[in-house]
């Protein structure tokens, strides 16, 4: 029987500290959270409380450390600061300057980067799949990107553990490492059931999930309401995110999360180049917390700017950056999305975006012209997000209010390509600074063929999917989605910025654990990805490696 | 399918709405609080202090054309993109060469008076309605050329991206696209094509694309 995992609740109780109630949030666990003081030199410092830096805390309070996270966001509560609404959600995007270039300038916010406690997690659709075994050695197979310094078999058993702990609900799973998911697939609305009959038409294999949002009650989160508002945060705790599947059993094993805590530098001693703790700032006041270790995990674009800003004698390029690494690598998947019109209401915002996928074309196809593959899935967006595909085609005034007035008859597919890691981009800092002075981040972007081969070829598979099923007209818009890379794993120093288990190689208790350290994307979304990461790095940490001194 | 720029030609007619009588603001009661503070606010969004006088006239005039509100300005579009640029809303990025957003709104407006002065001796604001669709028309044509300096490109994603966020935040521009607008904590009960909730209501033109309509 599909379910909770025996034992699951045994190493993570998240869901169970949550109220029963109605209410989201367990405010007592929060009011009587331990607090460390500045002073204190705590085992370990974390940057960050999303995705990676999440389970890193929650593992290793879990492992008797002294642990606190900072984040620069709030310590959100579904139920007073999320609201069902597109517009009204904007806080919950990072929204600080960031300056965007190349020659396909990517846009920051809303689309990939999260604020406050969960992170992008917070706003992600909710999809979880798995990498695939070929991603993790993308240069020996296919002769492009990069190889991770270990293998998918080394990481499975963290997928397992986190797909039980989210848990992750779907069909059986196919590709890649073909494995099974301990939720039930959900029920699909209108996009889902156009995105299946399209398939079948077309010959394209199709599968409901994998999606961390629960099917049936999980500890005190309730089922799913299917009111399609997941990418504007779920108030219903049904869709997964840190700040109800890792955080609130990290407090209960005595960890702390700071919120609204700006971390500006790490600072470094000059004698024996290892981390100190960090300087952040706090209600208007700079301060310092002294830890044994630090941990960064501010994602793709403010991980390498924090190493850049954090600049000092011994680092005088930025910290771990010796070999001109940081920053360098950046990812951003090619995520065309094509929607296709039909004269039935499709109504495509009533149900969960995520809904249905296919990794048919994940892997290298020698047909195709170009090495690596795409995914494709269910996309739903929203009016304003819909407004922008309208938009994309030429259309303003009164033509567009008119296009826009079709809303409920369009189906929307998206396509994830696995756009390549390229040494050019990259993040480095901008002549701006922001309201605390320091220096913005400058994002720089360029495709290169194979990118656009494979965003072309995506697009034409959606369109086959949307006629397949009927639609009479498709449109697509081109985009990208998520951000992976910028400091990344690798096995020496010149060809990266973190070891097999996120530790710098420059600074030995020094540690990233969030997105920026993966080598290579494959056509997966990354959240699930980047939690098993971390996951794999609290374990070996737990094993022995506390200050810094395994290795 | 368009007769004259941001124009569809269809629209001149008189036509009755393609959900008639879907009222989502009707629905208010079922919203959580927070959400239904929130969108009830936007019919009557506070004075933002953004804009200066002479900018106040030409971006009401741009906002409305961009957004098809030059017969029935029912939409407070003006009102909320300037609360935004007041309270520093961005997206959380800008091109490099484009200035901050902010700054941007104010050069390009700026531009667009310049423009009308060559054009008809006036400014924007004041210009005739078929010159002022002209004009903007003329910078979206421009794709990623310059405009004064600009990428045509990037101002014109800065414009619509403003515009468009305020519109379709608005319950009436719901109201004509059959949206529903917030829903928690009910959530939806008959997902699927061609299924409505008790409060939804049927497209009368369900065969009414604009698109293929105006081919």
């Amino acid at each position: 029987m599909p379910g909770v995992t025996p034992g699951v609740r045994d190493r993570n109780e998240s869901a169970w500290l949550l109220p029963n109630d109605g209410s989201r949030t367990n405010h007592r666990l929060r009011r009587c959270m331990r607090r460390f003081a500045d002073t204190d030199e705590i085992d370990l410092v974390i940057v960050g409380c999303g995705a990676g830096g999440s389970v890193l805390l929650q593992r290793l309070a879990r492992a008797g450390w002294r642990v606190a996270a900072l984040d620069a966001g709030p310590f959100w509560d579904p139920d007073a600061d999320w609201v069902s609404d597109e517009a009204g959600s904007h806080r919950l995007y990072w929204t600080e300057p960031r300056v965007i270039d190349g020659t396909d300038p990517v846009p920051m916010g809303s689309n990939n980067s999260g604020r406050g406690v969960g992170g992008s997690m917070v706003h992600y659709a909710g999809y979880t799949p798995r990498f695939h075994p070929s991603d993790f050695v993308t240069r020996t197979a296919d002769g492009v990107g990069a190889d991770w310094p270990f293998g998918y078999a080394e990481l499975r058993p963290y997928y397992e553990q986190i797909e039980q702990e989210l848990p992750v609900a779907g069909d059986h799973w196919p590709w890649g490492d073909p494995h099974r998911y301990p939720y039930r697939p959900h029920p699909v609305g209108g996009n889902g059931e156009i995105f299946l009959r399209g398939a079948r038409a077309a010959g394209v294999e199709a599968r409901v999930g994998p999606v961390a949002i629960t099917n049936g009650r999980f500890g005190n989160r309730p089922h799913c309401i299917y009111r399609g508002f997941c990418l504007q945060g779920c108030k219903v705790n049904a869709k997964a995110s840190p700040l109800i599947t890792h955080v609130p059993d990290a407090l209960a094993h005595g960890a702390e999360v700071r919120a609204d805590a700006m971390v500006t530098r790490i600072a470094i001693d000059a004698e024996t180049g290892r981390a100190l703790g960090v300087h952040y700032v706090r209600d208007g006041k700079e301060r310092f917390q002294r830890a044994a270790m630090v941990a960064v995990a501010g994602y793709s674009i403010e991980t390498p700017r924090l190493l850049l800003n954090s600049a000092c004698p011994r680092f005088p390029d930025g910290v771990g950056n010796d070999f001109d690494q940081v920053g360098r690598y950046l990812m951003v998947q090619g995520a065309p999305q094509t929607a296709g019109r039909f004269d039935a209401e499709v109504r495509m915002y009533k149900a969960p975006p995520p809904e249905v996928s296919s990794e048919q074309f994940y892997e290298t196809d020698p047909g195709r012209g170009a090495r690596r593959g795409f995914s494709i899935q269910t996309v739903s967006p929203l009016p304003i997000t819909w407004a922008e595909h309208v938009a994309a085609q030429g259309h303003w005034g009164g033509a567009l209010r008119e296009y826009m007035s079709d809303y409920v008859h369009w189906a929307t597919l998206g396509a994830l390509c696995e756009f390549l890691p390229l040494p050019g981009n990259r993040v480095t800092l901008a002549a701006e600074k922001d309201r605390l002075g320091l220096p913005v981040a400058q994002f720089a972007y360029s495709q290169c063929g194979n990118d656009r081969a494979l965003a072309t070829a995506a697009q034409s598979v959606m369109e086959d999917i949307l006629h397949g099923a009927g639609a009479d007209e498709v449109i697509t818009i081109q985009r990208y989605a998520h951000l992976v890379g910028g400091a990344r794993m690798a096995r020496d120093q010149r060809s990266g910025v973190v070891d097999q288990f996120g530790r710098s190689f420059a600074v030995p208790n020094l540690y990233i654990t969030d997105g920026s350290v993966l080598p290579t994307q494959g056509a997966a979304n990354p959240a699930l990805t980047i939690m098993a990461v971390a996951a794999r790095a609290a374990g070996h940490l737990a094993a022995g490696a506390r200050g810094g001194s395994g290795r | 399918m368009t007769g004259q720029p941001g124009r569809y030609e269809g629209q001149q007619s008189d036509r009755r709405p393609r959900f008639p009588g879907f009222d989502v603001l009707g629905q208010a009661g079922h919203w959580d609080r927070v959400t239904r503070d929130l969108v009830t606010g936007r019919m009557d969004p506070p004075k933002g202090g953004f804009f200066t006088g002479g900018e106040t006239a030409c971006a009401r005039a741009l906002l409305n054309l961009l957004t098809g509100q030059e017969d029935d300005p029912r939409i407070p579009v003006l009102e909320m993109v300037d609360a935004r640029l007041e309270a520093g809303e961005t997206d959380g990025w800008r091109y490099a060469d484009m200035p901050e957003d902010g700054q941007a709104w104010r050069d390009t407006l700026a531009y667009l008076d310049a423009d009308a002065a060559q054009r008809c001796g006036t400014t924007f604001a004041a210009a005739a309605e078929k010159d002022q669709l002209a004009l903007i028309q003329a910078v979206h044509d421009l794709k990623s050329g310059d405009w004064h300096g600009l990428n045509a490109a990037h101002v014109w994603s800065l414009w619509t991206r403003y515009a468009c966020t305020a519109l379709y935040a608005h319950p009436v521009a719901w109201n004509e696209i059959g949206f529903p607008g917030p829903a928690y904590p009910r959530g939806y009960k008959n997902a699927g094509a061609g299924r409505l909730e008790p409060f939804e209501v049927r497209d009368a033109r369900p065969s009414g694309d604009p698109v293929r309509e105006g081919a």
